[in-house]
């Protein structure tokens, strides 16, 4: 006997398991920063645990995958939906507590102190768009993705991609010409 | 303010608020160390999750289970589920009635 020899079980299981582990770290080494970025840009205050958790379905349901292909555009659409998520929560939290803030998403205060003035004011009228629209505004003009992309990663139809974002546009114009 | 000035000071703004993402909040120097943190952490929950429906899926069977035998055991035991037809009752056999004589009077 040469030591532990593994059952006949984990014999078939091992190489899905290993095939696994190896994209997911790959796929992990290369999305984590983008996607806690996007995190941070969708106005998440807990960008690391949403993206955790991201990852987290993504090995959970690996097997369910269409193909391993899928996973980026997948874990951008749990990175979108979570951080909605959350941010719903927190609104009703402090609708809760009867504590109003004016700013609804909670941002890193350290990225926002190093934003010029007409940044921070582009930043805060983006905070203040509904959480579909600022969606779609981050996934089109931070991520640069196609109208499908963004209707896959939502989980809406392009033509509502369109609206949101068209209408999310015009919100930010009006509230830079008020600042004016 | 036309749509493309809007379009470049928002690409310009977010693009600042992604570059200034704290450190803390960004990948560390080694990737492989906080992959191997980061998936012990969801073997484990993968670990509780599957323990917690084994468990559900025990509870839920032990409660049929008892529920069943509660069910059986509160029938009366005469009485049949799958057939319901009334049942015979057992009488006696009868013997046939003799007929009786016949009377024939004057006749030998």
């Amino acid at each position: 006997m040469t030591g532990w020899q593994p059952a006949a079980a984990d014999v078939r299981a091992l190489p899905l398991d290993d095939e696994r582990d190896r994209a997911v770290e790959e796929l992990f080494a290369q999305h984590r920063q983008p996607l806690t970025r996007l995190a941070v840009l969708l106005g998440a205050d807990d960008a690391e645990d949403v993206v955790s958790e991201a990852f987290y379905d993504l090995y959970r349901r690996w097997r369910r995958l269409r193909s391993p292909d899928a996973a980026a555009a997948y874990l951008r659409s749990v990175v979108v939906n979570r951080t909605r998520m959350r941010l719903r929560h927190l609104q009703v939290v402090r609708r809760h507590l009867q504590r109003r803030t004016e700013d609804a998403p909670a941002r890193s205060s350290e990225a926002m102190a190093l934003l010029r003035d007409d940044q921070r004011a582009v930043v805060t009228a983006l905070a203040r768009l509904p959480d579909r629209q600022r969606e779609a505004l981050v996934l089109r003009y931070w991520l640069e993705l196609r109208e499908s992309e963004i209707a896959g990663a939502m989980g809406i139809s392009a033509g509502a991609v369109k609206t949101h974002v068209s209408r999310g546009m015009a919100a930010l114009s009006r509230a830079m010409e008020e600042r004016r | 303010m036309n749509e493309s000035s809007t379009d470049d000071r928002l690409r310009d703004a977010l693009q600042a608020l992604a570059s200034g993402v704290p450190q803390k909040e960004q990948a560390s120097a080694d990737p492989r160390a906080d992959y191997r943190a980061a998936s012990s952490g969801w073997r484990r929950r993968e670990r509780r999750r599957r323990l917690i429906l084994a468990a559900l899926v025990g509870l839920v069977l032990v409660l049929a289970d008892i529920v069943g035998l509660w069910a059986l055991n509160r029938t009366d035991p005469d009485s049949h589920v799958i057939f319901s037809d009334p049942q015979p009752s057992v009488v006696a056999p009868q013997l046939q009635p003799t007929p009786e004589p016949l009377v024939r009077a004057g006749q030998p």
